[in-house]
């Protein structure tokens, strides 16, 4: 998973770096939690739990139900280093996922790079592919710059396709938890001196 | 020996507590992650 990689190497380059200057790591400390458990659940409910199936007019509402409320959470936190990168993303992958049936599109030359030929074959163009993407031809995508169409390089562990939305998303969580000047302590919290 | 315990007692507590918070943040932002990104990763197809 290419995007909580980029939270692994955040939190251990912040946890380098915070050792390296003999402070202790300074976690970003975010506000109202509650909500990123609240936002997540719809798409919880929808892709991840595996006996239960959904339509696909559904599924697009409650992933991007989902998506708002984590736009609402990031926003309320968007003093934090970072999260303006991260609010970014989100809003981009926000847009063309709303204007391309609630899914994210991805093109079948872009598809066939990370999945099989064999069980591409089985997906038909505009069907769901993957747990929120749908295999659409370029010219029937709307902000196609925007779609999953970057891929990781082969050296990289495991074959993924991203949309610029996915840079920004990764960029700013690694950018959060790796910045060692959050704005507020979690440890060492009042003993600072 | 009293006070000095009582020191570790609210150490370890005090420790636990930002162990905790910390693991918090980390599953939110996690779920921030997930939730908001949306790549198509090998394997990922079958849903």
């Amino acid at each position: 998973m290419i995007l909580l990689s980029a939270l692994a190497a955040g939190l251990l380059a912040g946890l380098v770096w915070a050792r390296w200057q003999g402070n202790p790591y300074r976690a970003p400390e975010l506000q109202h939690l509650w909500l990123v458990f609240i936002a997540f659940l719809p798409q919880f409910i929808v892709i991840y739990l595996p006996n239960l199936h959904f339509s696909n007019r559904l599924t697009a509402g409650f992933l991007l139900a989902s998506q708002i409320l984590l736009f609402g959470f990031a926003w309320l936190n968007r003093r934090i280093p970072g999260m303006p990168i991260l609010i970014c993303g989100v809003a981009l992958n926000f847009a063309v996922m709303a204007a391309n049936h609630g899914f994210m599109p991805i093109s079948p030359q872009t598809a066939g790079q990370v999945v099989s030929k064999n069980s591409l074959l089985d997906v038909p163009l505009g069907s769901r592919i993957g747990p929120k993407d749908i295999l659409l031809r370029p010219q029937d995508t709307r902000f196609e710059w925007l779609a999953d169409r970057f891929l990781t390089p082969a050296w990289f562990p495991s074959q993924a396709a991203f949309s610029l939305g996915d840079v920004f998303i990764a960029l700013g969580a690694f950018w959060m938890l790796a910045k060692p000047g959050s704005p507020v302590q979690l440890i060492n919290r009042g003993t600072q001196k | 020996m009293k006070n000095k315990l009582t020191l570790l007692a609210f150490s370890a507590q005090k420790i636990n507590r930002q162990h905790v918070q910390l693991i918090l943040v980390i599953i939110s932002l996690a779920m921030l992650v997930i939730g908001a990104g949306a790549p198509l990763a090998e394997g990922g197809v079958g849903r």
